[in-house]
């Protein structure tokens, strides 16, 4: 954890105008908004708007930024919130936001439990109210070869699990996401085991880059984005950054990812970005960069192996992939 | 109405479905309707289209058999060609709007990709049932050799259902109906042949 380093900003990754602008708008009309959004709080605690206004107007103020994506521009809202898999609200890429209605997100609450000294069942708000929110801009890298570049709004994974404090047999740490086949339309269909599960080795939990994001171009997260706490994992292919979690556990014992539970051939444990080894049906060596022509060149651990690759330090990728 | 208005209201028919994908396709490129990645759109929209009147080429002789109306079989040629034209642009959209021309990584997923050598190879089997179309071409090859190569109809279909199957990541829904309708015509052709046979 030593080896990390937050890179000087330069000029051009200040925010932009029109973002900067939009949030002074978002913040004048929030304003009735979060009143509004406060009151049924006030008098119904937890249950509607329980965290979003607390959220939002956290969000609206000035955070601190980091561009972690090598200065590159980020995909556009657009591009980023038009073309996902959330395949508990369907297949098609357009389908998570046409039904991320279907998630309802408020309220919300994070179970932690396992190997950890302070397990419980917390209300999202109360976890948000003891983290430093940031933004983080990351390359995210689909298994499918298609990737973007997305301005994250969240804090390291490490400060929450740190609070919970994981005893010695932490070995690794599981990820839920909801499991609501009553309202999600896509988890009425067994294409994947529901619900959707995720596992880190806990020192790939505890990386200062690993982030629990619950906004990304200065606002909440869009359902399709997997509202309201999603992980990022920057390094790896994007199935593993598990969306929509009401569960985090510290275990012993290792247990599967959802994928990898459905095709250990295709989708390794650790499914770190790597152009050398290729997807049994497909090359990894290239991508596509959505709202560009053309393909790039995948890069090693997604760019980041500076920051990783001792994680992995006298491990076959081959066989570990 | 007449025998012959019917056919031609079929032919009619037959044109504006087989062309209709176009138009949409056309409408959605021009209006920045399809979506994030529209190369990737083409590509999907194409190839199930391509697909979908691959079968419903196939399933036109056992309709003939179970209606006896010759307005299916006037149209046969007229389907498939459709089916050629949409699963060639299936080739050239995956060429053009997915590789980019780049034809070093073309020609290497070509050869390196089974989901790719199987679309190619599914292509290449039609491109003998195109040229045999032309009605002066079929009375030179003689019925029996012209319909035994047509046969490989069946080929390029299961090859074509194969390579939407192995690229599948996940939901087998479109990739299992297509396999189970390519299925259900290919035994009807088997007990209607034994039928014949007795």
């Amino acid at each position: 954890m030593t080896r990390y380093r937050y890179p000087s900003i330069p000029e051009a990754q200040v925010t932009p105008r029109e973002l900067f602008e939009s949030r002074r708008r978002f913040l004048n009309t929030g304003l009735a908004l979060g009143a509004a959004a406060i009151a049924p709080g006030l008098l119904w605690p937890r249950s509607s708007y329980a965290w979003q206004g607390a959220l939002e107007a956290r969000i609206d103020s000035e955070l601190p930024s980091h561009d972690l994506a090598g200065g590159e521009a980020p995909t556009s809202l657009r591009d980023i919130t038009t073309y996902n898999n959330f395949y508990e609200l369907g297949t098609g890429k357009r389908d998570p936001e046409i039904y991320g209605h279907q998630l309802v997100t408020d309220p919300w609450s994070l179970t932690i439990d396992g190997e950890v000294d302070k397990a419980g069942t917390f209300a999202l708000e109360d976890v948000l109210r003891h983290q430093e929110l940031e933004e983080r801009i990351y390359r995210l890298r689909c298994v499918e070869a298609w990737s973007k570049v997305v301005p994250w709004i969240g804090f390291p994974l490490a400060k929450l699990l740190e609070r919970h404090e994981p005893t010695s047999r932490a070995r690794y740490v599981v990820f839920e996401s909801i499991h609501d086949p009553d309202s999600l339309r896509g988890q009425r269909r067994s294409v994947l085991d529901w619900p959707y599960r995720e596992v880190l080795r806990i020192d790939e939990a505890m990386h200062p880059l690993t982030l629990l994001a619950v906004g990304l171009y200065g606002e909440i997260l869009p359902n399709q984005s997997g509202a309201p706490i999603r992980l990022v994992v920057p390094w790896k292919y994007g199935f593993k950054s598990i969306k929509s979690i009401i569960r985090i556990s510290l275990v012993e014992e290792r247990l599967p990812s959802s994928w990898e539970e459905r095709n250990p051939e295709e989708y390794g444990f650790y499914a770190n970005v790597n152009p050398q080894v290729d997807h049994p049906r497909w090359s990894q060596a290239r991508e596509r960069r959505i709202g560009e022509s053309g393909r790039r060149e995948t890069l090693m651990f997604n760019g980041y192996a500076e920051e990783v690759a001792h994680l992995y330090a006298g491990m076959d990728l081959q066989r570990h992939y | 109405m007449n025998q012959c208005a019917a056919i031609d209201a079929f032919r009619l028919l037959v044109l504006v479905a087989c062309s209709a994908p176009a138009a949409w396709l056309g409408w959605q490129w021009f209006f920045g309707d399809l979506g994030a990645v529209p190369g990737e759109a083409v590509v999907h929209v194409t190839g199930k289209t391509g697909q979908v009147l691959l079968l419903t080429t196939i399933a036109f002789s056992p309709a003939f058999r179970f209606t006896g109306w010759v307005g299916l079989m006037a149209t046969r040629r007229q389907i498939g060609l459709w089916t050629f034209f949409w699963l060639v642009a299936h080739m050239l959209a995956w060429m053009g709007l997915d590789q980019y021309w780049d034809w070093p990584w073309i020609r290497r997923e070509m050869v390196e990709l089974p989901y790719i050598r199987y679309g190619v190879a599914a292509l290449l089997l039609l491109v003998p049932l195109a040229i045999t179309s032309f009605a002066r071409v079929r009375q030179a090859m003689g019925w029996t050799a012209w319909h035994w190569l047509h046969r490989l109809v069946y080929v390029s279909a299961a090859l074509g259902v194969a390579h939407y199957w192995i690229l599948t990541r996940a939901d087998y829904l479109l990739p299992s109906l297509f396999a189970a309708v390519l299925a259900a015509l290919v035994l009807f052709r088997l007990i209607d042949a034994a039928i014949h046979r007795q």
